[in-house]
């Protein structure tokens, strides 16, 4: 294991290995979730919501009765498709689901061509989806009763689950409101054109091209499976509406039901707690159950909460994709003309799959194949009649180191190169060789042991079929700050208080990140004071508090810590303008240390900040900032994977030995939050490289494991060893010029498992999940 | 109580939990098809287990039952009658798993939760490992908590957290 990283500045609390500022609360089971401050006994008069869901892959409702269903004791209210206040809603799925991102209102939305979702729609589109009826009552379990007694004539459409079935003409067209006669989806005015880049000239580079390679790629569509499902409750009294939830951004949440249902933003209170992870999921913040409850309480007048169960919770996945790339390279190894083609899996719903084919592209090509003259990226998004696809955790990027990690590695074998070397030449931030790429992979070849790796099929063999192999993967690391502009001013307040201590408020909804200990850290390091007399309130709740940072994009560890460092150096500025005439000297010659300010040439004579403040009021010191990133353009840093994986060629058994997941983070903010990414984030990587899968059966398009038994997420016996390795190379603009991490601790490991793979049998499986059926396929024994 | 009912053909069942004994009217209080998990959370307001899957699949709601780890919410509550049920509230907030879970930093293997949604769990099936097994080894420690997941992943740091929840519970204190 590494013996620990030291960081190139150093500071007293950023960059130091300590314990979690959450740790106790979470360990000790204190930490409340939304569905723990929601029990019926704080909220008596509190129902329940439940709403049908769809036993077709694709139907419509031809009639539906509900009076059966409103006639049982203990239901309060039934609403249907088709109330006027349910068929006037527009949603969009798409829209202010980012509150990062410009279109926080319905107007400058995301997406507006796919407006293809509506609450309690008619028509359904895969087996699980929300239909036609929502009801309120006084328990789960009359509910859940009510909805068997609904009588629904459905009219069963023919339905598509295969992505290429379902781009062939003739084939069932989900969506002919969005599309008439194809299930491929238009370009939209958000998403850009289908030729998403294209310079140069790729098919005159390709005849020029010594050496052409084609790779294919398939990947599944994984999903969040988080330990918390879905849960909200709404009171809806007057003219106020508060929801509490586990949504991953308060007042995102806010603008969500004021532009939806038309309560002024003041009016509308979002609280959010503690949640049971992000991972992407909340990123398809406009979820419909909002809205429903929301019209139940209204309706009912009374506190309504709903929740998923475990699978209900199976309601939005990675973006399948089939990945293409065409390398031309000259012999020396120099790539002359990339062409990319991905093509995603929307499932039933468009939701954000065009931000994982698009969106997420521009940076991997800025920052990777920025050196590739000719260069040409098409995107296409098809529908399906499986689950909705969307935002996961390394969205878009996942996929496309999967196809281009492919494409490298078989472009260095047939060049007869060794692939680290080939990518050094070719890719990364200009100039060439990118330090911080290449500090990554010289540093992870190192760990993993790479001059024991052999020519594929030549490794070694252990106990007669057990093959070992070595691959590896990298990416751009993204969300440095200038990328994170668009989140405009950040807010923060530092107050200090008469007896030294400090309320830091800096709102963001705890996913397990860390980033509430980085915002800790960083107030503690600027002004002085002791990371224990910091409190960071962990409870986010809009009425009381400036606007909160949505927990996209990975960033909030270190956009927060920014401008936290500008408040708390004017709370600072403040402290020794008011203790300088007390010691006599200039607040020049003053320090402060862990709540002690004293003269820097005599660190003897001082005074406590308590003493100081002490009869100065309750809140005697108060700084704010509301300040937008630093924009200077710095590129980005790099990340790779590389793993040593056995393959035993008898059972198709597919086993990790040994990971090395190596990070360039400019600053490391928390180092044990930053290990715990890289180590954890590989639970959800190695699942849907190996384990994980949502399985159909194509007869009924019916998903047959929606549960933690049969959708394998790793557990503690399968998890491998993994080495993290964290590293500041690479330097943003700021006082940290750290970047997000949580995103790219992913983006390499299927990838590298894969060429591990390749590396051990000499066969490639590139349809992901690398599953023992699959390995034995290639083997020939199956 | 029950209308239907006289005194005598009532249900009761008695559950102590975290040394307090409950009486609970079956068919009034509680039906006879909650689950131990539901009882605890909901009449109780032991909010510290969680029902992550509420079908056996991931170890969130795991208690202490009788010494040993149970999943609460494939335990009917009628089940725990004359029971004796340890839930994470019933632990000292110097406990020595909750210490070393909270505390956990040891370079190269990350903290011993994220989110902290599974971490009740993780922390009571840990607690029933030590009572039995005061210096279990890593193998021991990985069968032991095989039934929970974390999907944050932090699985190699709660082998950690484990391993030095049994050095300060056998008195090897380290800071």
């Amino acid at each position: 294991m590494t013996k620990g990283f030291k960081s190139r500045v150093t500071r007293k609390y950023i960059g130091t290995y300590r314990p979690k500022i959450d740790g106790w609360e979470k360990a000790s089971g204190r930490a409340k979730y939304v569905d723990d401050l929601t029990l019926k006994s704080k909220f008596p008069g509190m129902l329940y919501a439940k709403v049908l869901r769809s036993p077709h892959p694709h139907a419509k409702i031809k009639r539906v009765d509900t009076s059966k269903a409103e006639a049982l004791p203990g239901v309060k209210a039934v609403i249907t498709y088709r109330d006027p206040e349910v068929a006037s809603l527009r949603p969009t799925h798409q829209a202010w689901t980012d509150g990062a991102d410009p279109p926080t209102t319905y107007d400058r939305m995301w997406w507006p061509k796919y407006r293809d979702r509506r609450v309690l729609s008619d028509h359904v589109c895969w087996v699980g989806d929300e239909a036609g009826v929502a009801v309120a009552a006084e328990s789960e379990e009359i509910a859940e009763e009510a909805l068997k007694l609904i009588e629904v004539e459905w009219e069963a459409l023919p339905f598509v689950l295969d992505l290429e079935e379902a781009m062939k003409p003739g084939a069932p067209i989900i969506h002919p409101e969005i599309v008439p006669d194809s299930n491929v989806l238009p370009p939209d005015p958000s998403g850009g054109p289908d030729v998403v880049v294209e310079r140069g000239d790729v098919e005159r580079e390709f005849a020029k091209a010594d050496v052409v390679v084609e790779a294919r790629t398939r990947y599944h569509n994984p999903t969040h499976a988080l330990m918390e499902n879905w849960c909200c409750l709404v009171e809806w009294n007057d003219d106020k509406l508060t929801v509490w939830s586990n949504a991953y951004e308060a007042h995102q949440t806010s603008m969500h039901f004021s532009e939806m249902l038309g309560v002024p933003l003041n009016k509308v209170r979002a609280i959010c707690p503690y949640i049971g992870a992000q991972m992407g999921r909340a990123d398809e913040g406009e979820q419909m159950f909002f809205l429903f409850t929301a019209l139940l309480a209204k309706k009912t007048g009374r506190p309504v909460k709903f929740k998923h169960s475990r699978r209900e919770a199976f309601h939005n996945t990675r973006t399948a994709q089939l990945g293409y790339c065409k390398i031309g390279a000259k012999k020396d190894g120099t790539i002359t003309a990339i062409h990319l083609r991905l093509t995603g899996d929307s499932g039933a719903y468009m939701g954000h799959t065009m931000a994982s084919l698009k969106i997420t592209q521009p940076t991997y090509i800025q920052s990777c194949l920025f050196n590739v003259l000719s260069l040409k990226l098409e995107a296409y998004a098809v529908y399906t009649n499986k689950v909705p696809s969307g935002i996961m955790r390394g969205i878009g990027h996942v996929q496309t180191n999967f196809i281009m990690g492919l494409a490298i590695d078989m472009l260095a074998e047939k060049l007869g190169m060794d692939p680290i070397e080939l990518v050094l030449k070719n890719f990364g931030w200009a100039p060439l060789p990118n330090k911080s790429l290449e500090s990554v992979l010289r540093e992870g070849a190192k760990r993993i042991g790479w001059e024991r790796r052999r020519k594929p099929g030549e490794g070694p063999t252990y106990e007669g079929a057990k093959r070992r192999g070595i691959g590896f993967s990298f990416h751009n690391n993204w969300h440095a700050s200038w990328q994170e502009l668009r989140r405009g001013p950040v807010q923060v307040v530092v107050r200090v208080n008469c007896d030294g201590t400090v309320n830091l408020e800096a709102p963001t909804v705890e996913t397990g990140t860390g980033s509430n200990t980085c915002c800790v850290l960083a107030c503690a390091e600027a002004l002085g004071v002791n990371a224990k007399d910091v409190h960071w309130t962990s409870t986010v709740d809009t009425e009381t508090c400036v606007k909160d940072q949505v927990q996209t994009d990975s960033a909030v560890s270190h956009i927060f810590p920014e401008i936290i460092h500008i408040a708390a150096l004017d709370a600072k500025r403040q402290l020794l303008e008011l203790a300088a005439p007390e010691l006599g000297v200039t607040p020049e010659e003053l320090e402060i240390e862990d709540g002690r300010i004293y003269i820097k040439s005599a660190p003897k004579k001082g005074i406590l900040l308590k003493d100081l403040l002490s009869g100065r009021g309750l809140g005697p010191i108060l700084s704010s900032a509301s300040k937008t990133l630093p924009s200077e353009i710095t590129g980005v840093p790099y990340v790779a994977a590389f793993v040593e994986v056995e393959v035993d060629t008898e059972t198709g058994q597919v086993k990790v030995l040994k990971m090395v997941v190596v990070h360039d983070l400019g600053t490391v903010m928390f180092p044990s939050g930053a290990e715990g990414q890289q180590v954890g984030g590989q639970c959800l990587s190695l699942g849907e490289t190996l384990t994980e899968e949502i399985i159909y059966d194509e007869e009924t398009g019916i998903p047959l494991n929606f549960n933690l038994i049969n959708y394998k997420v790793p557990m503690m016996p399968d998890f491998p060893d993994i080495e993290p390795v964290i590293m500041e190379v690479w330097k943003g603009a700021g006082e940290y010029g750290a970047c997000g991490m949580g995103e790219s601790v992913l983006s390499c490991t299927p990838r590298a498992v894969a060429n591990a793979v390749y590396n051990a049998i000499g066969l490639r499986i590139d349809d992901l999940p690398i599953t023992p059926d699959k390995v034995l396929k290639a083997l020939g024994k199956i | 109580m029950l209308p239907d009912r006289k005194e005598g053909e009532f249900h009761k069942i008695k559950i102590k939990v975290n040394g307090t004994v409950y009486e609970f009217v079956v068919d009034y209080d509680i039906k006879p098809w909650h689950t131990l998990a539901y009882v605890l959370r909901e009449k109780l307001g032991l909010t510290g287990l969680k029902t992550g899957c509420d079908e056996g699949a991931c170890g969130a709601c795991t208690v202490i039952m009788d010494g040993k780890a149970v999943l609460s919410c494939m335990t009917l509550a009628v089940e725990a009658d004359g029971g004796e049920i340890l839930t994470i509230e019933g632990l000292s907030a110097k406990d020595p798993v909750i210490q070393a879970f909270a505390e956990q930093c040891e370079p190269g293997y990350g903290t011993a939760m994220q989110c902290g949604y599974c971490t009740p769990g993780f922390v009571m099936a840990s607690k029933a490992l030590l009572s039995e097994n005061p210096n279990p080894t890593v193998e021991e420690i990985k069968e032991a908590l095989s039934g929970n997941i974390c999907r944050c992943g932090c699985y190699p740091a709660i082998v950690k957290a484990v391993l030095h929840a049994a050095e300060r519970m056998r008195g090897e204190v380290r800071r």
